[in-house]
């Protein structure tokens, strides 16, 4: 951004001026009674329940926020061109992928991931567990976050309909016929409490 | 067994040594076989708290990046890093004239220089002991020419962030002179062809396997009535499995600490060592979860990645700092398929579906995984055989296994059979039968092996034939070629094939069970997890040999420096050698803690006691009983203080060997369990599509310790396998020898909605020669899936397809219309 | 990925005013599904210096039917048009299309502005590290025409030794098939005049010009929409051909038809031979398949997409179907 640094960019809605005096009349007369913006890059938002506030640089992805920064390791990177599914979280009720989301873009938002599910005793966990839903694992809980955003949104799935949601979700050990054996299950539970 | 008059090291090679017997299980089931059993690493694993390679940091670590190759094959004439030195952040550079990396190599092939000469020549195949075994030769880890496109070459860098380094790398400034190039093996045998080896005059390979022979084809071919001759093509495919390869390594002084992600990680500390010249005892190797490996983690010394050990290592003593080496993805395409092939046939047959004789030419690229033959050998009664199998260098990466060397195997095995039953307009089912047997010898011979070995005798691929033909509905719906259209236009097609089960003959590995003072039990010993749930089944043997229940038994085979390494999970061999391991550790762990508790009962011997459902009783007497953990309450060193005396501990260790790999024949140990698989497709004929819509496998596992994680493999197995036939493949291009699909978009594998229903049916007859009969399955679906869809879609169009993978454009103009 | 400067654009006046002042230096970003994938891969020789973000201008994802037009903010998920009930109702093409576009997840993220402003997907194009500099990137040769050609246009190029290059889109041609209108910051665009041949470029936007919404008139009673898709697998991939087409008919017999191909050309190909062809007919394989021929007539496929011809046929003649 070398243009904009040689001029003056309003810090409240980055409109650029060519004399420092110029911005300073602008702020005073358009903005006197805003508080002063957070700094670019200040994000605040909620993962598994905690809110976290963060300094962010532009080109990290939300999944190197949650897996690097953040330490949380479910959301793998498998592909990491938005082709498996592998790096899904939850964004506010959404499944999506989070190797091809900017974490500046996510400020507000409220994230799940597969720790979060886990903890909060969803019966995912144990019917994929009982149902040996997984070989190598690495893809699973990309499968399970986006089993939980579906079963939110459709808590008496079809067989059909569970293979659809997953259809996303790829699994190079082809653990396929084994997931929806076990949503049938988990969406059982969840039901009958 | 042992006896008593040997020593200590021979009474364990001793009781190590495989047997030919059938093993007979002397216990009760409780755990071994049941379902619903909760996996081990099954919540870490879907919780996400599973730590694989790619996901450890360390404070302070670097990040490790190497340059790969734009070029199919070039060198570099000028290269000057000035600019990338620059750029902060970064911090360490590692040029191809470093003196410290100049001149390290990989070995080209196989496992150490000299490894499979010396089984070769001790098994009287070759008379020298070969240096490595026919491939490409020592490999700079990081040269100054590119041998193939994506090649890691000329500089590496360690810098604070990846992003750094990437940026690093792109900031090199370099001149390259490009070479000529071949892409087909074929082109590659033209006399105006490069040659791509230095000091070679021709591009092909040594390998001592380059011809195979049994009988007199000639011969055969004389007495057949038919003769059928074709050729087929097998395009590249490779593992693409779900994690991208990295290693994390930190110096501790002289001591080196790696995480590994690696399928043999002994093997590849054995390798590193050598390499790096370190000794064996400083080197710690943690082997984190894995994702995917297939093979390709499989062979430390052929694989490019190995490299990044090496330059990892080196950055990491440089910076004072631990260094994190990463590949991204489409830098994971650094192989293929050992089964890049052009296969000529020469078939004779008689009319009742008698095969007289076998004649295969086979033409591989890179590297030849098995000549093509040797299923005619293990598993029918055909005799005459020949085979001549070579292979050529072209500019690609080094071939591999892909979750399985037996891929040619397979390869020409179905396409053989299904070939000859249509050629004679008969059910392949009935020729499979026909044909069936071992080294020229028919099932009597096998039939005798079992009775004097102790097996039952079951017809096993009688059996798998039955079980499969009612699950697919084969008598109702198998018709002649091209005869069936369906009512939503689509033809309609089945095939079947078949093959000996995975009862393999190799894997060596070692183990301990510690009975803590608690009355749980661990087992010590290091395993990489690859998927393939072993430690379940280990725990479920355990279990139920020592009497207690699946939740005491635990395993945390994380670390390497335990002493006792488990056989590697590959080879379809991990349960068939280790479970023999575990379950000798447990008996010998068992009689030790008999014997502590008779101590404890004061008047009875250890052989008058039994364990069952974690209590030691007294057989004559069962009501007299003490807990295990009762007994072992002491049996632990303990603080030495007030009163407290320790007891020995309980702990057991074992090692097993399941046999030589090249030997299976020779020392008489025929494989005696089949497998049958069966598919149904659909044809589209005006786009050309092939779909999938129902697999059925049969495979005898002989006992399944584990069901669903034998139906798991079998699942697996048959999306990759079917994948690998319809819609996975390497694309060069022709011009300039880059791979064009180095992503999971363009090298397409399926998703959870691309196929119909998989069946995963097992028998469990006894006949393999694992524990309690068990036998492997981990990668025969996937190995016998693939030319499988080459009859399916005949079956559906009435023309054969013999060039794999098959696509709609293949298709489509088999019928005559692209 | 490298460093970048990012905005948060609060207004679409605010948005041009940025990529004013940055010209080709700045990129739009909505959900970012193609975007950062060219980023990461580093294809292009320039790398955009800023994104402008569009996510935080309020009132571009909306879907909503008034006065017989669907009108569909730019920002609007392809999932929610995909499931929206007034889309599967009266506009199916559409829906379908939606439906069949790349993934589930890609689907909750991926705009449909952003779909129909998608770049090329051509192999070359695409190879990491900017690999192959070609006619499309300002270089001097295209390397599909020689080259392994198999997912390219079987209609030609944008340029006689040019780009080959086809448009990915899956719903740009259910948009044209239902002659929908783009709104931009500037102008209303037919849709069936957005998409260009021009070699470096998809759709005829300048540099500053944004989409804004998307115009969907309601097909007349008496007609019906559909979309199929050929592609190798049934999710998570993009069309090797599309196609949709709107059909009214009377009396059973063919009134008026509206048939458009994609990813067989560089831009959606409308199929008006086929349409010709099918005008006065009623709904039989026999007719749908000689639409299917006719919309193919004036192919000519490179060395290694013969294939695709035969499909894009069958495709148009399954549309035609569709629509009965
Ligand atoms: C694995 C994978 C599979 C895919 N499969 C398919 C498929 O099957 N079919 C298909 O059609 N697509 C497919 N896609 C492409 C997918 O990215 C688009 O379908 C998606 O809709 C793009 O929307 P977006 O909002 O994410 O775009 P972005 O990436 O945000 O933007 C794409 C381009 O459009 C520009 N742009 C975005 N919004 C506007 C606007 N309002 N005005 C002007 N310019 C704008 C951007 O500057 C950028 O250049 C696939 C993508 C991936 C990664
Ligand atoms: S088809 Fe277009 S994008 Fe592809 S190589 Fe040719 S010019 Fe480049």
């Amino acid at each position: 951004m070398k243009e904009a640094m040689s001029k003056f960019l309003c810090p409240y809605c980055s409109t650029t001026f060519g004399v420092f005096e110029e911005l300073k009349a602008h702020a005073i007369s358009d903005h006197k009674t805003e508080s002063v913006p957070a700094p670019e890059g200040l994000i605040r938002l909620t993962v598994n329940r905690e809110v976290h506030e963060i300094q962010v640089e532009p080109q990290w992805t939300l999944n190197y926020l949650i897996h690097d920064r953040l330490g949380l390791t479910s959301p793998k990177m498998f592909c990491d061109r938005g082709a498996c599914g592998s790096c899904t979280v939850i964004l506010d009720g959404r499944p999506i992928l989070s190797c091809m989301t900017l974490a500046i873009e996510c400020d507000g938002t409220t994230i799940e991931t597969a720790e979060g599910i886990a903890k909060s005793n969803h019966p995912l966990l144990d019917s994929y567990v009982k149902h040996h839903t997984m070989q190598c694992g690495y893809c699973t809980p990309g499968f399970i976050t986006t089993s939980k955003a579906f079963l939110d949104r459709n808590p008496n799935p079809t067989e059909e309909e569970i293979r659809e949601a997953l259809s996303g979700n790829l699994c190079r050990c082809g653990t396929y016929p084994q997931h929806p054996k076990a949503v049938l299950e988990a969406a059982k539970n969840l039901r009958e409490g | 067994m042992a006896s008593d008059n040997l020593g200590d090291y021979e009474r364990v090679q001793e009781e190590g040594k495989y047997s030919l017997e059938a093993d007979i299980p002397t216990i009760t089931f409780t755990e071994i076989g049941k379902r619903g059993i909760r996996r081990m690493d099954g919540y870490e694993k879907a919780s996400g708290k599973a730590i694989y390679t790619r996901d450890m940091q360390l404070p302070g670590m670097l990040y490790g990046r190497v340059l790969m190759s734009p070029y199919a094959r070039a060198k570099i004439l000028r290269m000057d890093t000035g600019r990338a030195e620059a750029l902060p952040g970064v911090r360490s550079i590692m040029r191809y004239d470093d003196p410290e990396i100049e001149g390290r190599g990989l070995n080209g092939s196989y496992f150490a220089p000299g490894w499979v000469g010396r089984q070769l020549k001790r098994s009287g195949l070759v008379e020298d002991e070969l240096e490595g075994w026919g491939l490409k030769p020592v490999r700079p880890v990081l040269g100054d020419e590119a041998w193939y496109e994506g090649q890691p070459v000329g500089v590496a860098v360690a810098a604070d962030s990846e992003d750094i380094a990437n940026e690093a790398l792109r900031l090199v400034d370099m001149d390259w002179e490009e070479l000529p190039f071949v892409l087909d093996q074929e082109e590659a045998l033209k006399p105006d062809a490069p040659i791509l080896r230095p000091n070679s005059d021709s591009n092909l390979l040594e390998d001592p396997r380059q011809l195979l022979e049994v009988g007199d084809v000639e011969k055969g071919f004389k007495e057949a009535d038919r003769i059928i001759e074709f050729t087929a093509r097998r395009n590249a495919h490779l593992w693409a499995g779900a994690e991208m390869a990295s290693v994390l390594v930190r110096w501790r002084g002289d001591n080196l600490e790696m995480w590994l992600r690696e399928q043999q990680p002994y093997h590849a500390k054995m390798l590193f060592a050598e390499w790096m010249d370190l000794p064996m005892n400083r080197i710690t190797v943690h082997s984190p979860y894995m994702g995917c490996s297939f093979g390709e983690r499989g062979n430390p010394a052929n694989n490019p990645s190995n490299g990044m050990n090496i330059l990892a290592a080196l950055f990491s003593k440089r910076t004072g700092r631990p260094v994190k080496f990463l590949y991204n993805r489409n830098e994971t395409f650094f192989g293929e398929s050992g089964d890049m092939m052009v296969s000529y046939f020469k078939v004779g047959a008689k009319e009742d579906g008698t095969i007289t004789a076998v004649q295969i030419k086979n033409v591989f690229a890179v590297y030849m995984c098995t000549p093509g033959i040797e299923h005619f050998i293990d598993n029918t009664r055909i005799p005459n055989l020949k085979c001549e199998a070579i292979t050529v260098d072209v500019s690609k990466a080094a071939a591999w296994w892909d979750r399985c060397e037996q891929l040619p195997n397979t390869f020409c095995f179905t396409l053989v059979f299904d070939h000859v039953a249509a050629e004679l307009g008969m059910d392949p089912t009935e020729v499979a039968l026909k044909n069936d047997g071992y080294d020229s010898r028919d099932t009597t011979h096998l039939s005798k092996y079992k009775s004097e070995h102790g097996f039952p005798d079951r017809d096993s691929l009688r059996e798998c034939i039955k079980a499969g033909k009612k699950a697919i509905g084969w008598d109702e719906k198998w018709h002649p070629p091209g005869t069936k259209k369906l009512p939503n236009g689509k033809m309609h097609g089945m095939a079947f094939t078949w093959d000996h089960a995975w009862d393999d003959v190799r894997g060596t590995g070692s183990a301990a069970i510690l009975i803590e003072n608690d009355g749980t039990v661990s087992i010590i010993g290091q395993q990489a997890d690859i998927g393939v749930n072993p430690w379940t089944a280990y725990c479920q043997i355990v279990a139920d040999e020592l009497g207690m229940r699946y939740q005491d038994i635990n395993i945390k085979p994380f670390d390497l420096d335990q002493g006792f390494a488990l056989m590697s999970p590959d080879g379809s061999c991990n349960l068939c050698s280790n479970g023999i391991v575990l379950r000798k550790a447990a008996r010998k762990a068992k009689k030790m803690l008999l014997e502590l508790a008779a101590q404890k009962f004061e008047d009875v011997r250890p052989e008058e006691l039994d364990t069952k459902d974690r209590i030691i009783y007294v057989k004559s007497d069962p009501k007299r009983e003490k807990t295990i953990k009762e007994v072992v309450a002491r049996a632990m060193p303990m603080f030495a203080s007030a009163g407290y005396w320790s007891e020995a501990p309980v702990i057991a260790w074992a090692w097993h060997t399941h046999g030589v790999w090249g030997e299976a024949l020779e020392t008489g140990r025929p494989r005696l369990g089949r497998q049958s698989h069966f598919i149904e497709v659909e044809v589209d004929t005006e786009t050309g599509t092939v779909e999938v819509s129902r697999v059925v496998n049969v495979n005898d596992v002989g006992k399944a310790v584990s069901p669903e994680t034998v139906e798991g493999q079998m699942y697996g197995g048959s999306y990759l396998g079917v994948g690998r036939s319809l819609t996975e493949e390497m694309i060069w291009d022709g011009k300039t020898g880059v791979l064009l699909n180095r992503n999971l978009l363009d090298y397409k594998y399926a998703t959870m909605v691309d196929y119909g229903p998989v069946d995963a049916i097992f028998l469990e007859t006894g006949l393999g020669h694992g524990p309690y009969g068990a036998i492997g399955v981990g990668e025969a679906t996937a190995t016998m899936m693939p030319a499988l869809l080459g009859p399916a879609v005949y079956n559906a169009i009435g023309h054969w397809i013999d060039d794999f993978p098959i696509t709609p454009d293949k298709v489509l103009k088999a019928l005559g219309k692209a | 990925m490298k460093k970048f400067s990012h905005v948060n654009a609060l207004t679409i006046d605010e948005a041009v005013s940025i990529l004013r002042r940055y010209g080709d230096r700045a990129s739009l970003i909505a959900g970012g599904t193609d975007l950062l994938g060219k980023m990461k891969d580093r294809i292009l020789s320039r790398y955009p210096e800023a994104l402008v973000n569009l996510k935080t201008i309020p009132g571009l994802d909306f879907i909503k039917e008034e006065n017989r037009i669907l009108e569909i903010g730019a920002l609007t998920r392809l999932e929610d048009i995909a499931i929206d009930q007034t889309v599967r109702g009266g506009y199916a093409a559409l829906a379908q299309a939606a439906n069949r576009t790349a993934s589930p997840h890609l689907r909750e993220m991926g705009t449909i502005g952003g779909n129909i402003c998608q770049d090329i997907r051509c192999w070359y194009y695409r190879h990491p590290n900017n690999r192959f500099p070609c006619l499309r990137k300002g270089g001097g040769r295209c390397y599909a025409i020689e080259g392994d050609n198999r997912y390219h246009s079987i209609f030609g190029g944008s340029v006689e030794e040019g780009c080959y290059a086809v448009h990915p889109s899956d719903t740009a041609p259910a948009l044209i098939a239902l002659d929908a209108e783009i709104r931009t910051s500037k102008r209303t665009i037919k849709a069936g005049d957005f998409f260009q041949v021009e070699v470096t470029k998809t759709t005829v936007l300048d540099e500053d010009e944004i989409v804004t919404k998307i115009l969907v008139p309601r097909p007349p009673e008496n007609a019906k929409s559909g979309f199929v898709k050929f592609a190798l697998r049934k999710t998570i991939d993009f069309p090797i051909v599309n196609c949709a087409a709107l059909i009214s008919s009377s009396e059973g017999k063919v009134s008026a038809a509206r048939i458009c191909l994609n990813a067989g050309y560089v831009k959606p190909y409308r199929a008006s031979r086929a349409e010709e062809v099918i005008v006065g007919k009623t709904f039989n394989e026999a007719d749908a398949e000689a639409a299917g021929s006719a919309a193919v007539s004036e192919a000519k496929p490179l060395p290694h997409n013969g294939y695709m011809v035969q499909i894009a046929k069958t495709m148009v003649k399954r549309a035609i179907l569709a629509c009965g």
